[in-house]
């Protein structure tokens, strides 16, 4: 079954806490910037959509990988990038047409959500319910 | 460095087109935290003593501080320089995402000096820095460059202060837009930016702010989150903002009508929370990293104002642009609300501006062909009307009151004066303090002059909030100077970390001081912290000394000394000087300054504010 975060954009106050827990959680240190998720704000601050990676199920990421370095966990259905074997090459990064990947200049990797092995520090941290947690079910989802 | 700072100074000449990293200092650091500390300690070391506030050599500074762009609960930043309105001290603090993003691209302050031939504006990526022409964006307003720079710059996620055409213009009041919905409002930084012909600052950033101990860090972050939902202050604002308090003061006889003259309003509750999402609230909206949520936006969806969009009308907002002008229609206060935004003028002292022309109108004082048709209190058109005069200083009287009501009253002469409702020349906020001493003391002893945010004892003196154990009794003078004194201190370090005011509403000191250890690795005691504090209020003193502060201005509005408030619980009351010279006589004791109000010998070495370490730009 998969696993995916899902946004109640009307929720969403802007404040950032989900892009910096996360931020923190995968570099050490705090930035917006460098969160596996993102938020877009609207013009004059009347919406702020957050965008998260679906996990696709027919995922861009994990069919252009040449080294087999992204894969599909097979508890949650979380795609994930295989430090070990990633060579930073990029064509995840290009594939994605929702841009929910981006290269770490530093260790030459890839990053994405892992959905932080299943109960994700965003979700944990939003302060509205804005970010939740919903298993997919279904034939077509298997 | 794994200790929340950066470490860095970003110093832009606009004179010469100099741009500076600089290190922070060690002992800068140790001694000042950030924030607030190193506003004063800057000013005080980089400003020429008695400078012009519009001169170049005035410095205009961004400090965020070591918290800031954590995840500590409710962070903030503040712009310090001489204020134009004042000639004293101004430290003014902003929410939103801008202060973070100082810290993201690598600074713990950037401090601006000189004037540029040409409007430009500053463009900070990193450590890539550079000025870029704003001839374009001149004359728009401040929301509106906003968009125009992040379009320009081909990235909506910059982060972008601005000033509007009041800025532009040296409007004494002019304020800087800090992003969407979010201002260093008070005291004129607008016009001292305006002045230095520098349109917007905008930044975008790739560093990560790291904090000392992580773990504990983040404990320390859950506990915080925890109080906040625990105060029902805090609460209060998740719910309603800060407009849930204009039935709050109205009740308690301190909202301001008709330019201050009464203090209850029948038509409060229209332009209080109740009226406001009635007629426009559609969602909340937060600052970096805060769980609270005060802002509330929408927009107003039918009538004369339909389509404006609008972040909250604040307390103080609807205080002085509708109360105070009797205005009670939601839709109008808001209109004004958010015309001051786009003109870049701050709202307390707008309304407070506006106000007394049209008592000086009503009184025969000024010509009223001068004034828009019908300006009377009530009129929202015409008070829109007398605001943009006052942002583009359009005709004579809109050049008069663009520089604030002191210098508005000095030019207007006869009676006026008595009627110019101004602390040290900063228009007083939304909080008459007949009935309230306590209210009084701290508007009349806060550094940058009529601030409410310094110390307002709202919680004891007139929420039953016990100091030390005992109720207060609300019309004392005696006994209110200690709550203040201490408040102040408080506050001001508080104002290193950078603290947000209604944060501290929830998280306690103890959890405070536990982020900042956790963050910096610097433990500091409650009693220590108050002494940082101390030492910082006394070093903002020493330069309003410097800069030509008269004690004696330690003192309240003519208003508040000879006219009984007309209405509500505290109908009658007055200041007499006695009471006033008692509060002051208690408040100096306390702060270990002389009678007339000038710290002693002993305490300024006693803060070790006699060395001369001294922070200079090579």
């Amino acid at each position: 079954m998969r696993t995916v975060i899902y946004t109640n954009f009307d929720l969403c106050t802007g404040c950032a806490i989900c892009q910096m827990i996360c931020s923190e959680h995968k570099t050490g240190g705090t930035n917006p910037r460098l969160a596996l998720l993102r938020i877009s704000p609207g013009r004059n601050g009347l919406i702020h959509q957050p965008e998260v990676c679906q996990q696709c199920q027919n995922a861009f990421c994990l069919k252009v990988c040449p080294v087999e370095a992204v894969y599909r966990n097979k508890d949650n259905g979380a795609v994930i990038i295989d430090d070990s074997k990633c060579t930073g090459c990029g064509l995840c990064v290009k594939a994605c047409q929702k841009s929910m990947i981006m290269l770490d200049k530093e260790n030459k990797a890839a990053r994405k959500c892992d959905l932080c092995g299943g109960d994700p520090l965003c979700v944990q941290f939003c302060p509205t319910g804005a970010l939740q947690i919903v298993k997919l079910g279904g034939e077509k989802d298997e | 460095m794994s200790n929340g700072w950066m470490g860095k100074f970003l110093t832009v000449n606009l004179s010469t087109g100099n741009v500076n990293i600089v290190d922070v200092p060690q002992w800068l650091q140790d001694q000042y935290v950030g924030g607030k500390g190193y506003a004063m300690k800057l000013l005080y070391d980089l400003l020429p003593e008695g400078t012009d506030p519009l001169a170049p050599e005035n410095p205009l500074m961004f400090f965020p501080g070591p918290l800031t762009g954590t995840l500590a609960p409710s962070m903030r930043a503040c712009v310090a320089t001489k204020s134009p309105l004042t000639g004293l001290l101004l430290d003014s603090y902003f929410g939103g995402h801008f202060g973070q993003e100082i810290k993201y691209a690598g600074y713990d302050g950037i401090i601006i000096t000189g004037r540029s031939d040409k409007p430009v504006y500053l463009w900070i990526n990193d450590d890539k820095v550079e000025l870029r022409d704003a001839g374009h964006l001149w004359g728009t307003g401040a929301l509106e460059a906003n968009r125009a720079i992040k379009d320009e710059l081909g990235d909506s996620t910059i982060k972008v202060s601005t000033i509007g055409p009041a800025g532009e213009n040296t409007v004494r009041f002019a304020l800087i837009s800090c992003e969407y919905n979010r201002q260093a409002g008070r005291g004129g930084a607008g016009a001292v930016m305006g002045s230095k012909n520098l349109k917007a600052v905008a930044i975008r950033g790739s560093n990560t702010v790291r904090v000392s101990n992580r773990k504990e860090f983040l404990s320390a972050v859950q506990q915080g989150y925890v109080e906040l939902k625990q105060s029902p202050d805090v609460q209060a604002l998740v719910d309603t903002g800060t407009a849930s308090a204009v039935p709050f003061a109205n009740e308690a006889g301190l909202l301001p009508r008709r330019n201050y003259q009464d203090g209850t309003f029948d038509l409060a509750d229209s332009i209080s929370d109740l009226g406001q999402n009635n007629h426009y609230w559609l969602r909340s909206e937060a600052c970096a990293g805060c769980p609270i949520r005060c802002s509330k936006v929408g927009y107003i969806r039918t009538g004369r104002y339909a389509g404006t969009i609008s972040d909250i009308v604040e307390y103080e907002s609807a205080g002085l642009l509708g109360s105070n002008l009797e205005i009670g229609d939601a839709k109008a206060v808001t209109y004004l609300s958010a015309l001051c935004d786009s003109l870049g003028i701050d709202t307390i002292s707008a309304g407070s501006v506006v106000g007394f022309a049209l008592e000086a109108a009503e009184k025969g004082l000024i010509d009223k062909s001068t004034l828009p048709q019908n300006a009377n209190f009530g009129n929202a058109e015409a008070a829109a009307e007398i605001l943009k005069n006052i942002a583009y200083r359009k005709n004579e009287l809109g050049n008069i009151l663009a520089e604030g009501v002191k210098r508005a009253a000095e030019k207007i002469g006869s009676e006026s004066e008595s009627f110019a409702v101004h602390i040290k020349g900063l228009e007083v906020p939304a909080w008459g303090p007949r009935g309230n001493p306590g209210i009084a003391l701290a508007l009349m002893t806060a550094d940058r002059g009529g601030c409410h945010q310094r110390g307002l004892p709202l919680g004891y003196e007139l929420a039953g909030e016990p100091w030390k154990g005992r109720i207060l009794d609300r019309l004392a003078c005696s006994g209110k100077a200690e709550i203040i004194v201490h408040e102040q201190n408080y506050l001001t370090a508080l104002d290193t970390l950078v603290k947000c005011d209604f944060g501290h509403f929830g998280i306690s000191a103890g959890t405070y001081l536990r982020l900042l250890k956790a963050c910096t690795g610097r433990e500091f005691s409650e009693e220590q912290f108050l002494e940082l504090g101390a030492k910082i209020w006394n070093l903002g003193r020493l330069f309003n000394l410097r800069e030509g502060l008269n004690p004696a201005e330690d003192k309240l509005p003519k208003r508040f000394m000879t006219e009984p408030l007309p209405s509500g619980p505290c109908k009658g009351h007055y200041f007499t000087e006695a009471d006033v010279k008692l509060m002051l006589t208690e408040y100096y004791n306390l702060r270990d300054w002389d009678s007339s109000g000038y710290p002693t010998k002993e305490t300024i070495c006693k803060y070790g504010l006699n060395d001369n370490q001294k922070f200079e730009i090579k």
